[in-house]
């Protein structure tokens, strides 16, 4: 059924949003400046999109499911400060190791929060963010420790392939193995559907409690790798790493597409996202626009989607896919049993 | 493709020339392009630090693009590799720590950018990758600051030292010059981080005036800021007592207050002058010049005795 009218025009441009973002980010930086379009500029967004865009990875489950990590920012300062700071007791990488772990732990207490102690993801993550915040800067007496070996962590940016570099190679592979695992596995799939209406999914069968602790401990996880990359790529554990980039990491998840109600959202959307954003920060600072200016863009542009999105009829997709999820859990269930 | 092919050459070419050429070759930097990495875009002393730099700019007819890392470090280091990415013909740091920007300043170093270092100094990995340091030795601040102390107290008394964000560069600085210079016979009775804010300095300076009173004989303030805040909790605390106040900046606070005879002298540190002398010792890298590795400020001490002389720093 084709009916032409605002709302397939909509449609169009929220399914195409990213593409049509990074099109108009081209165009205009190829207009206003002479060297833009260079393979060089790609790289750069790319690079600086690694580290925010673990949080945005991590993010993307939650908000899938339906729940909230604001802790995200606080636990990659307590990963980064680890991974620095314990350099010179064990070893580099031992280190590194143990601030993957921090992450993990960090989103262990949250799952614990929220699973078993019931209280709402917001408040119970709001909680984690104040308490993780202050802990990192309690620990380390508000200084930064830098790397007594500095060149360790260079190689996480340096050249690769042209466009690339080993920071956003593990930011992309992360990103497109959690979209295998989202759209092509069926725990993925009963993930949409936990997040789409919780009774329909325990009536299905899922294990609702299960998946809403797992999500929060891969956010803590995905923390802890943005805080390591982080700490390593520039020699330096700060305690205040994460605490500017939890904003821009939801930011670039909505505007991707993932719903913050819950049910929607995809993790190459979430790319997509990051490197949208990341493309126009670039192009307003290769434009000396101010930065206080760029979030007056980044905040317009996010209404403006999101009015699109309305407008689009998004309810009446995520109907159809909440019960498409639900059919799915079923049989899962069902297969399962049998 | 060609146009790209050539651009590259072209870059390559004038980095070998500026690495080859040397002084001899002191060519125009008309048209060059700088990338300018900031601290901050609107603050009391950054703001006019970036005017001067973009006045220069200007005069020198070189293209500056000013990308603010709003006091985080983490995207100036960013920044600095976007700026590399761009093959600008030179960078301006304002650093902020002091490993961050490391893997940019590699990158700056590969590709034949020179880098300058405005305000503050980086760490030692780091600064044997920038060509110069364009700033005011704040450790001389301090000593010069001991001096003046000293002299003003005949030697002896007890004071208080209002610091800045505890391990600033800046704030260790200011610090370390004083206490070296410092004469025996002065005795700090407390030193509080109230971070260059005056109201934190009003706060500290309330609890201090009220536990140590007339004890007060002098007060070490790390900028005019912060010994405004003090000034004005003595007033609120009625105390009938008149300490030698020094500060560091030449605010316009601190020419007011030592013209009312309640400060007793200020340190000029004039913004401006620094944004446009980092600029003008940038283009004379780029321009195959040598240059000092540091390049300071003057410090002039501004007294009641020779306050006609000057104009507030900002």
């Amino acid at each position: 059924m084709m009916r032409l009218n605002i709302g397939t025009i909509g449609n169009v441009v929220v399914r195409y949003r990213l593409l049509v973002m990074l099109a108009a980010v081209a165009v205009f930086g190829g207009w206003t400046l002479d060297d833009f379009l260079t393979l060089t500029t790609l790289q750069s967004i790319l690079d600086r999109a690694a580290v925010v865009g673990f949080l945005a990875l991590g993010l993307t489950p939650i908000l899938i499911a339906g729940q909230i990590d604001l802790s995200i920012g606080s636990i990659m300062s307590l990963a980064a400060y680890a991974t620095i700071a314990l350099q010179p007791d064990l070893g580099n990488v031992p280190a590194a190791f143990i601030g993957l772990g921090v992450g993990i732990l960090a989103g262990v207490v949250n799952a614990l929060a929220v699973v078993v102690f019931k209280v709402t993801s917001l408040v119970a993550t709001l909680a984690t963010l104040l308490i993780g915040a202050s802990l990192a800067l309690l620990i380390s007496n508000g200084q930064p420790a830098s790397s007594a070996d500095p060149l360790f962590g260079l190689f996480l940016t340096d050249n690769f392939l042209a466009i690339l570099t080993p920071r956003s190679v593990l930011f992309i592979g992360a990103a497109l193995l959690m979209f295998v695992w989202l759209k092509g596995t069926p725990s993925g799939r009963n993930l949409y559907a936990v997040g789409s209406s919780m009774p329909a999914a325990i009536s299905a069968g899922i294990n609702v409690n299960g998946y809403i602790a797992g999500v929060f401990v891969l956010s803590g996880f995905c923390a802890g790798a943005a805080g390591v990359i982080q700490a390593l790529s520039s020699a330096t554990g700060s305690p205040i790493a994460g605490s500017v980039l939890l904003i821009p990491a939801i930011t670039a998840v909505v505007i991707g597409g993932t719903r913050l109600e819950g049910g929607r959202g995809s993790s190459l959307a979430t790319l997509g996202g990051v490197v949208a954003l990341g493309a126009l920060t670039t192009l307003s600072e290769y434009n000396g626009v101010p930065s206080y200016t760029q979030a007056v863009y980044t905040g317009l542009i996010l209404i403006l989607l999101i009015t699109l999105d309305r407008i689009a009829g998004g309810d009446e997709g995520k109907t159809t896919r909440t019960l498409r999820s639900a059919a799915v859990a079923k049989q899962t269930q069902q297969g399962g049993t049998s | 493709m060609t146009i790209r092919r050539n651009f590259l050459i072209g870059a390559a070419l004038s980095a070998l020339a500026v690495a080859v050429a040397g002084p001899a070759a002191a060519a125009s930097v008309e048209g060059k392009s700088i990338c300018y990495i900031t601290a901050a875009n609107s603050h009391f002393y950054v703001t006019p630090t970036n005017e001067g730099a973009q006045a220069a700019a200007d005069a020198a007819g070189v293209e500056l693009t000013i990308v603010s890392e709003e006091f985080s470090p983490q995207t100036g280091a960013d920044q600095l590799n976007s700026c590399v990415s761009r093959k600008v013909d030179g960078i301006l740091l304002w650093p902020l720590d002091a490993n961050s920007y490391l893997p940019g300043l590699l990158k700056a170093k590969q590709a034949g950018i020179p880098v300058v270092a405005i305000d503050t100094t980086a760490g030692e990995e780091s600064m044997k990758l920038i060509a110069s340091f364009v700033g005011a030795d704040k450790y001389g601040q301090g000593q010069i600051s001991a001096k003046q102390m000293g002299e003003a107290l005949g030697g002896e008394g007890d004071i208080i030292i209002l610091a800045g964000q505890a391990g600033n560069n800046t704030t260790i600085m200011r610090t370390d010059g004083f206490l070296a210079d410092k004469p025996d016979g002065i005795n700090v009775l407390a030193t509080v981080n109230a971070d260059f804010d005056q109201q934190k300095a009003l706060v500290a300076s309330r609890d201090l005036i009220t536990k140590f009173g007339d004890q007060i004989d002098g007060v070490y303030a790390e900028d005019d800021a912060m010994a405004a805040g003090f000034l004005q909790a003595l007033e609120e605390s009625g105390l009938d007592i008149k300490p030698v106040v020094l500060g560091i900046g030449g605010m316009k606070m601190a020419f007011d207050a030592i013209n009312a005879g309640q400060m007793s002298s200020t340190i000029m540190q004039p913004p401006f002058e620094n944004g446009r002398l980092a600029i003008e010792t940038l283009t004379k890298v780029m321009a195959g010049e040598t240059v000092d590795a540091v390049v300071p400020l003057e410090n002039t001490v501004v007294t009641k005795d020779n306050i006609g002389d000057y104009e507030p720093a900002f």
